[in-house]
Order: structure tokens, then C-alpha cells, then sequence
């Protein structure tokens, strides 16, 4: 038997063992994950009464759309989820551009100062949101923009959160790519545009995921900077149902299925990019 | 010369037009409140649309925040500039407002304001806003806590309900018959925090400072018998539960499904529990050797440096005293606004559940107002994790409050 | 250079603004005493000396470290495993990696209330699980002892998905000729993992270490929602102590200082990390 035989033989009984192993791991592990929003859409599912009962039931009787329709009642939710998706997207594409570009020039030119500022961008990682969150809040006012979308968008698109991601995953690719393209006398921008950035498809993709999701589940920033509910987001308008005193978990449920769907549609979107980079396959030998 | 007083008269009048324009011009008050959303922002609407019908130059802009949020967001916006014409106050807060002069003083709108009568409101309601000699808010609603009991579990056991003259005695022998901890039926509930434990030590003739000499007595003989007390109804007597055996669930929450026969909470639980499946009924909480209950309020004051003092003030005293308000707050089971006339009141009492509305007055003879000093929050919360201690065993009864006085004389330096 | 500023300005300029001035300002709160409602105060040095003095920064620290040694090694651990798990040809691939990422995209709110749910110590499912196989489980988040391993597992629970997304797509950077040469020459797959998967992966797991120790040390949202910082102050990490100071106890200045005292052990932390990649760090 050659060793090419021996190592993709498929059929042999262990080999099905190890295979069923794989498969039952995956598939408890993925339910692990999967079980609250299972457990939400049972709650969001349930009449007002039975919310809380002790110990919990997990299939709701009677099943009730009524949470969804008194929602809808409550608050503006179409309108606070167009404004929830108008943010992530301008917030996504915002971060994804600039984040992309500081990355190559961190990752891809050499000049004076670069560790010290990229120092500095990781350093601003480091302090807590919740006290910058005021001279912000300050900052704003002073340019005009309190209750304005550029308020809600721009802070978030400047994290340098993505400059990181994408420089770490800019120094992966080999230098030899770009050398053969200046010989050929391209400029800095044809390869960023046409060579770094098509290789960098997973990144972009993961980095287009995690900005989305920060921006779609954002709370305290955009309760501060909006005063009216034609411009709230779904995180701002959902709090509402916590009440002083009581909170109605059924409704509170209901909108945190809303609020989760489109966040799956986006990640299995984006999935469709976590594939292999084929071009860089046989470039070594 | 009567050529030269011709111009400046027609330049006067020229001049002045636009001030009358101003006088005509919309002027937006933005409101900003907490205990609107998310249930009663109909009423809401409802009562501004009143106002605003009878005020045509007036709109009123509301802004709300959730409850703990709330007070995050109001001091930024005071702190950028952006601060509400008009806001809703609790008590323990509007101290710390009052004291740094952001709230205006609505003694001079008052006195000005023939249509205005201060004895409208409830006189407790009313002084509890005062600052020296200053009326730095309008009292909008006010509420007391009460001792909730389920009926039905009485009369499964067998057991007589609670009387207006109950000690914590009385309730816990007759809790003791009702808890059956193997099915999670327990047959009291008063939790061990702050405000509980200020009223229990009231209840039991103590306080937290000298009302003399202001010094602190948080560590009394008599508070310390309070505390434990109430740490026995978990631990010796066994008809409260702990949080563990609560598991996360509110005391609302476990009223409501039947598992206690008796919940110490306030009067805003009234529409909440309306649906309840079972009857239940209210009394005024039982006391040590006295009784001493909570009073609780809320106002709406108007920030010092609005631009638009007198409309603010239009706004506030309808929203605090007219009589169109109290009827949709009656009609929906929004709070009790914190009025004098008793004929407002006879509307809240003929409602039911429950049927004994009337302990609610009765509760308010006894009632206290919590110690407040400068740095609250950090007493609140120093003192709260101290009566954690001792629930969870870390400390006796003495040792945390001898420890609750030094760091409260810590905090007043 | 026109080529660098071209490239570095619009996210520099935007930091600059959206990000470092507040950050700034913040630094220099915290050489004053202010309460939002009223003109700030300078103080100096007295912010950092109570800090240094209070009992409650170190308290806070050492809860803060006890989280990080609990969350961090589990998280990267766990996600590294499964995203490998998760790279091979399977059936219903997409439909496995959607549930892991599932509760990386739900809000603490909601999936706090679940996990109280499940560590409720009478009727949870995870003590119904233990007692199965002949184990007392703890009280939970009601015990100060069992409090912070609750809250470490349902933060692993909740971020496993993120670093896992991040390390597949690291994954797929490593083109398969690597691993069919080791094969060829003899290697398991332990040994493809070892020798090929985790050198070759080293650049994402260095900014998945990174990353979740900057995100640990700051740790909040869960313990805020879940313990409020109890029982009895087990769970109390410097964020919550952060956060009561700047909004609760009117002390912005205090809880500003409280930041740039843990700025800079987050810095110094980081720092020796960016230093010691050099040792195991493989750039192409």
C-alpha cells in the first residue's frame, strides 16, 4: 500500500469513527452556542404572564405572537432599525477604509515614528470609554452636532481597533509581490487597491463583521447623543422596556430577536469571504 | 427737532415689532423624564396635547432615559451644555442638584402666578422640594411601600390576615405557617438594602444620625437589633427566601406567581400586579415598637439656566396641579400625583385591587424620609455591601454597623 | 512621505479628534475633582495618592487579574480548538460557524438573564447537569467564592465565537502546501498542528492575545448586568469601580485617574507582550 493510500483511505472504520467523533463535537458544541437564542425566541414567544415562572419552561404554552405585535405598538421599531442599519453600514465602511489604509501604511512603508504612533493607536485601546464618553459628549456639542447621524457615526469608524486587526494581517502577505509590481513601476495606491486588498478578503471580511456589530449594538453613546426618537437606534429604543420597577422580558426578548437576526444575515454574508486565498496556494515551493 | 423725534419714534416702533414677534414666536421646552417609558407615554402625550391646546406658543419636546441611565446621561448634558429646560427629580437626588444652584427658583413664578395656589398639593409632597428658603421643584407624584399579601395563600393555610397593627412578630409567626421552602412558597419577603433597612431601624426606634447634634448612631443598640431581625427571617425563622433561593427572580415577579404570601414593596407594583390569578389585598407594614414607613416622591424642576423661564413654568405647574392631569393618571394607573384634594383621591380609592387603598393614607402618618447626606450614592452603596456582609455570614450584625460608622464619617468629611 | 500621509491621514486625523482628544481630556480630568454639575477643581497628585492609598484600587485589580487568569488562557485555548475543528471539509459547515457566532452578536441583556437561569442554583441546568453525575454544584453567582468562575464561563460562553472567526480566518491564510508537505514526511496531526498550524497562525493569535487582554482588563458589561459588582464585592473589577466614580458617585475626576492608573498597567502589560513576539512571532 503506498503512503497515499494509506493516508486517504476514507472508509476504514476508524476513519468513520474519528468522523462521527468530529461531528457530534461540532454539532453539541454549536448547540451550546445556540441555546439563548433558542431560549429568546421561546420567551419573546410566551403571553405576559407567563414569562418568569419557576423553573423555567422552555416550550412556550400557548405560543403567542403578541410581544411582537405590542412592540411594534410601543415604539418605532421600523424606524429605529433603518436607523440602526444606515449607522452600521456608513459606521462599517468608514472603519473598513481608513482602517485599511493606516494598516498599509503601518505594515507595507517604513517611515520615522512608526512604532511610536502605532503605539499610540493601540494606546488608545487602553482607557475605558465610559470617561471619555463626557469630553465627547462636550466635543460634540461645541461642532453643533448633538442629535446629528455624523455624531453617532464618525467616533466609531476611528477606533483603532481595525487599523490593528488589518496591519497584523497585512504582514502576513509576502513582500514579493509587491517588489515584482514596482519593478513594473506600479504606485503605492494599484497596490494596495489591486494586490493587498484582494489577498485580504478574510480580514476585510472579519473586520466588516466586528464593526458592523459594534456600531448595530452600540448604547450608551448614541443614548447620549440623541434626544428624539426619530433618529434612536434599536439598542437606545429597546432599553426603554426596562422599567423602574419591572421589565417586560417577554417584550425585551421579542426585540432582542429582532436586533439579532440581521447581525446572522450580515456574519453569513460575510462568510462566503472566510474562504481560502487561493492565490496564495503554490506560491511556495 | 420734531422731524428728529418723528425718526426715533418710527425707529422705536420698527424696533419693537420683532420683540412682539418674539412674544408670538413657538417656544420649545424640552422635557426630559424617566418614569414616562415606556407605558405611559400615551398619557404623556395625552396631557401635553391638553397643554398644548391651551397654549398655543408652547411646544413641549419629551426626551426619556431608563431609569439608571437616566442619571448618567442628565449630568452630561447639564455638563455639555445641553441641559433640559424641565426634568424630572427624585428625592435622594435633588439634593445634589439643589445644592450646586442648578435648579430655578419657582418661588417668583409662583407669587406672580395669580392662577397659581400652593396648597393644591400634598403638604409633605410639597416641603420635600424645598431647599432653605427656596422652591426648587414641583411635586409630581409620591408613593409609599406597603405590606402586599396573597389572600389565597392565607386561606390555604388557614391562617388569619395581617391586621394594621401587626409587629414583625405577628407577621412572622403567621408567615412561619404559610412557608413550605420544598415548594418554593415562602411566606415573607423585605429585603435587607439601604431603604429597608433605614425604615426597620425607624421601626425599631432607632436612626442613623442624631437629630440634635447630627452625629452618626448608625451602630445604635436598636439598629443593630433591626439588622438582625431582619437577617433571622432568611436565617432563623426561615420564611424569607435568600437570593440564592430567589435565584435572580424580582419579589414582584415571585408575588406574582404565587410564592409569597407576604412582599413588602411600594404602590407603583398596583397596576403590575392587577392581573395577578389570585386576590390579594394591602396593609400598612408592620413595625417593631413603632411604625415608620417610606415616603418616596418625585418633582419636576426647571433648570436655572433655561431661556425660557416663564413657559418652563406654564409647563410645570400644569404638569404638577391640573386637574386634567389626575384624570388620566387615575384613569391609566400612572402614580399618584401629589395632590391635597381629597376628591381626587376618593377617584384612586374606589379602584381595586386592592380593595384596602385606604392603608395607603394611614401608611403616610408614619411616614420618613431617608437620611441623605452630600456623597449619597457611595453611603448607599457602602452601607449596602455591609448588610451584604452580614447576610452572607462575613459579619455580625455589630461588627458591620460599627463599620458602617466609620465610613459614613469617613464620607462627611 | 506624500505616500505615508496619503495613507495614514484620514484615520490619524479622525483619531486624532474622535479619539485622542477625549482621551486626552481625560488625563487632565484627572488632576481635578469634578461632579459634571459643577466647574471642575485641580487637586494635583491627590486623585493617584488616594488611589494608591484605597483599599478598593487594589481590591479591584487583584478581581480584575483573577478574571483575566481565569477568561484569557480558556478563551484563546478554546477558540484556537475549535476554530481548527471548525476548517475541515464538513457538512453544514456555515450553519456550525452561524451558532458560534451567535452569542457574540447577542446583547448581555438578554443573555444575561438566560445564564442567571441556568446558575440558578436550585433549578439551573447547570447544577441539574452536575448533580447527574454525583456533584453538590455552588450556589453560583450567589457565593462570592463561585461568583467571579461564573462570570469567567459565561464570558468565555460569549466571546469564544469572535476569536474563533478570527483565527479561521487566519486559518485560511495558511495555504495547504505546508500542510501536504508535512504530511508527506510523516506527520500527524498533532504534529501539522504544533510544526505548521500555530507558527504560521502566530501573527493572529499574538493580536487575538493582545486584543482580548486589553478587552479583559476592562471587563464590565457582564458583571455589571449579572453580580453589579457582588455578592458582597467579589466581582467588583476596576471598570465597575470606574463607572460608579465617574457617574454614581459624581467623581469624574477620581474615576478618570482610576483609567490612566489602569492605562498604564494595560500599557506596560502590552508592551512586554509587543516585545516578546520577536521570540515567537513568525511574519512571513
Amino acid at each position: 500500500m503506498t503512503r497515499e493510500a494509506l493516508n486517504n483511505g476514507s472508509s476504514t472504520p476508524l476513519r468513520r469513527v474519528k468522523r462521527a467523533t468530529l461531528y457530534v463535537a461540532v454539532v453539541t458544541l454549536s448547540l451550546v452556542m445556540i441555546i439563548p437564542l433558542l431560549w429568546m425566541l421561546s420567551t419573546s414567544l410566551k403571553g405576559d404572564q407567563y414569562v418568569l415562572r419557576m423553573p423555567p419552561q422552555f416550550l412556550p404554552s400557548p405560543a403567542t405572537f403578541s410581544s411582537y405585535k405590542q412592540l411594534v405598538e410601543l415604539l418605532p421599531i421600523g424606524r429605529m432599525f433603518l436607523n440602526s442599519l444606515f449607522v452600521a453600514l456608513a459606521t462599517t465602511v468608514g472603519q473598513l477604509l481608513t482602517g485599511s489604509m493606516a494598516a498599509y501604511a503601518f505594515s507595507r512603508m517604513r517611515f520615522r515614528g512608526s512604532g511610536v504612533l502605532f503605539l499610540i493607536y493601540l494606546g488608545t485601546l487602553m482607557i475605558p470609554f465610559q470617561v471619555t464618553i463626557t469630553p465627547l459628549f462636550v466635543l460634540m456639542r461645541v461642532f453643533g452636532w448633538i442629535n446629528t447621524y455624523q455624531a453617532i457615526i464618525l467616533p466609531g469608524v476611528f477606533t483603532a481597533f481595525g487599523t490593528f486587526l488589518l496591519r497584523q494581517f497585512f504582514m502576513t502577505i509576502p513582500r514579493e509581490l509587491e517588489e515584482a509590481a514596482f519593478i513594473d513601476g506600479a504606485s503605492h495606491w494599484t497596490i494596495f487597491w489591486r494586490i493587498i486588498l484582494p489577498l485580504s478578503k478574510p480580514a476585510l471580511a472579519t473586520l466588516g463583521v466586528f464593526a458592523f456589530m459594534a456600531s448595530w449594538n452600540a448604547y450608551l453613546w448614541p443614548l447620549f447623543v440623541l434626544n428624539n426618537t426619530t433618529m434612536m437606534t434599536l439598542p437606545v429604543g429597546l432599553a426603554s422596556l426596562h422599567g423602574r420597577y419591572l421589565t417586560r422580558w417577554n417584550l425585551v426578548m421579542a426585540g432582542s430577536v429582532i436586533t439579532i437576526i440581521p447581525m446572522l444575515i450580515v456574519y453569513l454574508l460575510a462568510q462566503k469571504h472566510f474562504v481560502r486565498g487561493v492565490a496564495l496556494t503554490g506560491l511556495k515551493q | 427737532m420734531r422731524r428728529l423725534i418723528g425718526l426715533l419714534l418710527v425707529a422705536a416702533v420698527i424696533l419693537a415689532i420683532p420683540m412682539i414677534g418674539f412674544a408670538d414666536d413657538p417656544v420649545t421646552i424640552r422635557y426630559f423624564t424617566f418614569s414616562a417609558a415606556p407605558d405611559h407615554l400615551e398619557d404623556l402625550d395625552q396631557m401635553i396635547a391638553i397643554f398644548e391646546a391651551e397654549h398655543p406658543n408652547i411646544h413641549i419636546e419629551v426626551e426619556t432615559a431608563p431609569w439608571g441611565d437616566y442619571w448618567t446621561k442628565l449630568p452630561t448634558l447639564i455638563a455639555g451644555g445641553q441641559a433640559p429646560d424641565v426634568f424630572e427629580l427624585n428625592y435622594e437626588n435633588f439634593v445634589t442638584y439643589a445644592s450646586r444652584g442648578l435648579l430655578l427658583n419657582l418661588e417668583s413664578p409662583a407669587a406672580d402666578d395669580t392662577a397659581f395656589n400652593a396648597g393644591v398639593y400634598y403638604p409633605r409632597a410639597y416641603q420635600a422640594f424645598q431647599y432653605g428658603d427656596m422652591q426648587l421643584g414641583l411635586p409630581a407624584t409620591f408613593s409609599t411601600v406597603m405590606l402586599f399579601y396573597n389572600k389565597d395563600l392565607f386561606d390555604a393555610a388557614g391562617v388569619a390576615y395581617p391586621q394594621s397593627n401587626w409587629t414583625w412578630d405577628d407577621a412572622v409567626a403567621a408567615a412561619k405557617q404559610i412557608t413550605d421552602a420544598d415548594s418554593g412558597v415562602w411566606g415573607l419577603h423585605s429585603p435587607v438594602q439601604f431603604w429597608e433597612f433605614y425604615k426597620k431601624v425607624a421601626q425599631n426606634g432607632g436612626s442613623f444620625f442624631n437629630s440634635i447634634d447630627g452625629s452618626v448612631t448608625v451602630n445604635s443598640p436598636q439598629n443593630v437589633e433591626a439588622l438582625e431581625r431582619m437577617v433571622g427571617f432568611i436565617n432563623e425563622d426561615g420564611v424569607m427566601p435568600s437570593a440564592a433561593d430567589m435565584g435572580g427572580m424580582s419579589d414582584g415577579d415571585m408575588f406574582l406567581s404565587g410564592q409569597l404570601a407576604m412582599n413588602v414593596t411600594g404602590i407603583w407594583m398596583f397596576s403590575a400586579f392587577a392581573d395577578a390569578d389570585f386576590e390579594w389585598d394591602i396593609e400598612v407594614e408592620p413595625g417593631f415598637t413603632e411604625n415608620a414607613t417610606h415616603f418616596f416622591a418625585n418633582a419636576v424642576s426647571v433648570f436655572a439656566g433655561t431661556q425660557h423661564p416663564e413657559e418652563a413654568w406654564e409647563w410645570v405647574k400644569f404638569f404638577t396641579s391640573s386637574e386634567e392631569m389626575a384624570e388620566i393618571r387615575v384613569a391609566s394607573g400612572w402614580e399618584l400625583a401629589a395632590l391635597a384634594n381629597l376628591a381626587y383621591f376618593e377617584d384612586y380609592l374606589v379602584l381595586t385591587p386592592p380593595d384596602n387603598r385606604n392603608a395607603v393614607f394611614d401608611s403616610l402618618k408614619y411616614s420618613i424620609v431617608p437620611p441623605v447626606i452630600e456623597r449619597q450614592n457611595e453611603m448607599q452603596d457602602a452601607v449596602g455591601l455591609l448588610l451584604e456582609r452580614v447576610l452572607l455570614g462575613q459579619m455580625t450584625a455589630q461588627e458591620a454597623l460599627d463599620q458602617a460608622k466609620l465610613e459614613i464619617e469617613a464620607l462627611l468629611d | 512621505m506624500g505616500w505615508v500621509l496619503f495613507f495614514l491621514l484620514p484615520s490619524l486625523l479622525g483619531l486624532l479628534v474622535f479619539i485622542a482628544f477625549p482621551v486626552i481630556s481625560s488625563l487632565v480630568l484627572s488632576f481635578h475633582e469634578w461632579d459634571l454639575l459643577s466647574p471642575a477643581r485641580f487637586v494635583g497628585l491627590e486623585n493617584f495618592k488616594e488611589i494608591i492609598s484605597s483599599n478598593d484600587f487594589w481590591s479591584a485589580l487583584g478581581h480584575t487579574l483573577y478574571f483575566i487568569a481565569g477568561y484569557l488562557p480558556s478563551v484563546i485555548a478554546i477558540s484556537l480548538g475549535v476554530a481548527v475543528l471548525l476548517n475541515q471539509r464538513l457538512r453544514g459547515l456555515s450553519i456550525y460557524r452561524a451558532a458560534f457566532f451567535v452569542p457574540v452578536v447577542s446583547a448581555w441583556v438578554a443573555v444575561a438573564l438566560l445564564w442567571k437561569w441556568i446558575l440558578n442554583p436550585r433549578f439551573g441546568l447547570l447544577n441539574y447537569a452536575l448533580a447527574l453525575i454525583g456533584i453538590e454544584g455552588p450556589a453560583w453567582l450567589f457565593d462570592p467564592a463561585s461568583a467571579m468562575p461564573a462570570v469567567i464561563l459565561t464570558s468565555v460562553w460569549k466571546d469564544t465565537g469572535f476569536l474563533t472567526v478570527m483565527f479561521l480566518a487566519g486559518l485560511q491564510g495558511i495555504p495547504t502546501a505546508y500542510y501536504e508537505a508535512a504530511s508527506i514526511d510523516g506527520a500527524n496531526a498533532w504534529h501539522r498542528f504544533w510544526r505548521v498550524t500555530l507558527p504560521l497562525l502566530s501573527p493572529t493569535v499574538f493580536f487575538a492575545m493582545v486584543i482580548s487582554l486589553i478587552n479583559s482588563f476592562q471587563v464590565f458589561d457582564q458583571i455589571w448586568i449579572m453580580t453589579s459588582g457582588g455578592p458582597a464585592g467579589a466581582t467588583t473589577v476596576l471598570v465597575e469601580r470606574i463607572v460608579k466614580n465617574a457617574f454614581s458617585y459624581s467623581r469624574m475626576g477620581y474615576a478618570s485617574a482610576l483609567s490612566w492608573m489602569l492605562f498604564l498597567i494595560i500599557f506596560g502589560v502590552t508592551f512586554v507582550q509587543m516585545r516578546a513576539q520577536k521570540k515567537w512571532v513568525v511574519y512571513d
